[in-house]
């Protein structure tokens, strides 16, 4: 076993007592050239949360999104792997659209591609697990009043085997938010990983059956409004004019929005949108590119 | 003010005549299985069920719907069909992205009601106008062939 954290690294977590429960903030960590840049005094801004409640629910917030490659899965395994706790029993949230706090560590956007997840979160998340499981394994073991090395975490539950008592992590959940962030926490060994590398059914599934799942176009807020947009066909167009009257005379048009290079229509629902966006009419000034053909493009690369 | 049955539910609705089905269900009811693919009835992940036949919500008019039930992926686990082909679809891990699935599984169901053990060609034709871009067509069929057992 060795301890694979960089102090400064590790010292990206925090706990809170979130509403009864337990909660590691943790910032995955940035690029590594820009890594070296960054001031050591430069304010922690957690980019993903661990939260444990009382019922011993593990939810991970997140801001890798879910497109069919696995990641509601993988990541869940990254952390059930050192939580010690069923992968089926880690519940994913989306972060909030943020780029200053989400951004993908590795690409500096807040984007989820170029198979760069696992790649970012695979030290990170299983650093979250075992810090999260050894401060509850200290948590159960001040309870007991028994040395930490003497229990061991499994399944969800800290057990003290001498004595066969066992408790629930929601049960311990209050106690270790109280406790200081452990440091310095041993990750397995990859011959010790009962998770990592092997197959596992995807746990998206079941949203994805039942119409639940949440995909961007499915966001609703309270008071939201719907746009459509249209952009100038050529490259490097712009806007010439907008029949914005008759837009707005489509029920259910609030705003027409001009850009120097697209035109969106707000309405209260995207039907409405859609038909304020075709009254409106957009007429454009082709630009440079106006008469660009495939031919032209050719040329230019040969 | 015009009267949809969705799901079993009498939806009262302050909605123009030839608003689509889709954008009705989506942005008005908060319905939001139901997916937005091309607006053109081309690509099928807009499928709900008008009285049990699947239809493409986005190139229908609630004025069509009227008075007859409409059935979407929300409730669709409650007909027997319906709840064959979802379990068949947790079973074999159908979707990958899940975009289209919706559409999927409305078409699959309307196709198991109305034919109990389908063919090939049963399923061929039955499925043609719903289009995968993840390319999950082989656990379609078997999914299919699965909730027919």
């Amino acid at each position: 076993v060795k301890a694979l954290s960089s102090r400064r690294e590790f010292l990206k977590i925090t706990v809170t007592a979130a509403g009864g429960g337990f909660l590691l903030a943790l910032g995955l960590p940035a690029r590594s050239e820009v890594r070296d840049g960054l001031t050591t005094d430069a304010p922690f801004m957690p980019n993903a949360f661990l939260r444990i409640d009382r019922a011993g629910k593990v939810t991970f917030v997140m801001p890798f999104i879910e497109m069919g490659q696995g990641t509601y899965t993988s990541i869940p395994m990254l952390i059930a792997e050192e939580l010690e706790v069923d992968v089926d029993k880690v519940a994913i949230e989306h972060s909030p659209a943020d780029d200053k706090i989400y951004a993908n560590p590795l690409i500096g956007l807040q984007l989820t591609g170029g198979s760069t997840s696992i790649r970012a979160s695979y030290v990170p998340l299983r650093r979250a697990g075992a810090t999260a499981r050894v401060m509850l394994v200290t948590a159960a073991a001040q309870r007991w009043n028994v040395a930490p090395s003497t229990c061991r975490a499994s399944n969800g539950e800290v057990v003290h085997a001498a004595t066969g008592r066992k408790l629930r992590y929601g049960a311990l959940v209050d106690a270790a938010a109280k406790l200081p962030v452990a440091e310095n926490v041993a990750l397995k060994m990859p011959s010790d990983f009962k998770l990592i590398g092997t197959p596992h059914r995807r746990l998206d599934i079941a949203g994805k059956v039942n119409g639940s799942a949440k995909f961007g176009i499915d966001t609703r807020l309270a008071g939201m409004k719907f746009a459509v947009v249209a952009i100038s066909p050529t490259f490097g167009g712009t806007l010439a004019s907008v029949d914005e009257a008759k837009a707005k005379s489509i029920r259910g048009v609030s705003q027409v929005v001009r850009l120097d290079d697209a035109v969106a229509v707000v309405a209260t629902h995207t039907w409405a949108a859609k038909q304020g966006l075709a009254a409106a009419d957009p007429q454009w000034n082709a630009g440079p590119n106006a008469r660009l053909s495939t031919s032209d493009i050719v040329a230019q690369l040969v | 003010m015009i009267t949809l049955n969705v799901n079993g539910k009498a939806r009262q609705l302050d909605v123009p005549d030839d608003m689509p089905l889709l954008w009705t269900l989506r942005d008005v009811l908060g319905m939001t299985g139901t997916k937005f693919g091309c607006g053109l009835g081309l690509c099928g992940a807009c499928t709900i069920h008008v009285d049990g036949q699947p239809t493409r919500s986005c190139i229908t008019p609630v004025s069509a719907a009227v008075g007859r039930r409409i059935t979407t992926i929300e409730a669709i686990g409650t007909t027997s069909a319906g709840s064959k082909v979802q379990r068949a679809w947790l079973a074999l891990d159908v979707p990958q992205c899940g975009y289209c699935q919706s559409g999927q599984i409305m078409s699959a169901s309307a196709l198991l009601a109305s034919k109990p053990k389908p063919t090939d060609a049963d399923i061929d034709g039955a499925m043609a106008g719903n289009i995968c871009r993840c390319g999950t067509y082989p656990r379609i069929r078997a999914a299919i062939k699965e909730a027919a057992k």
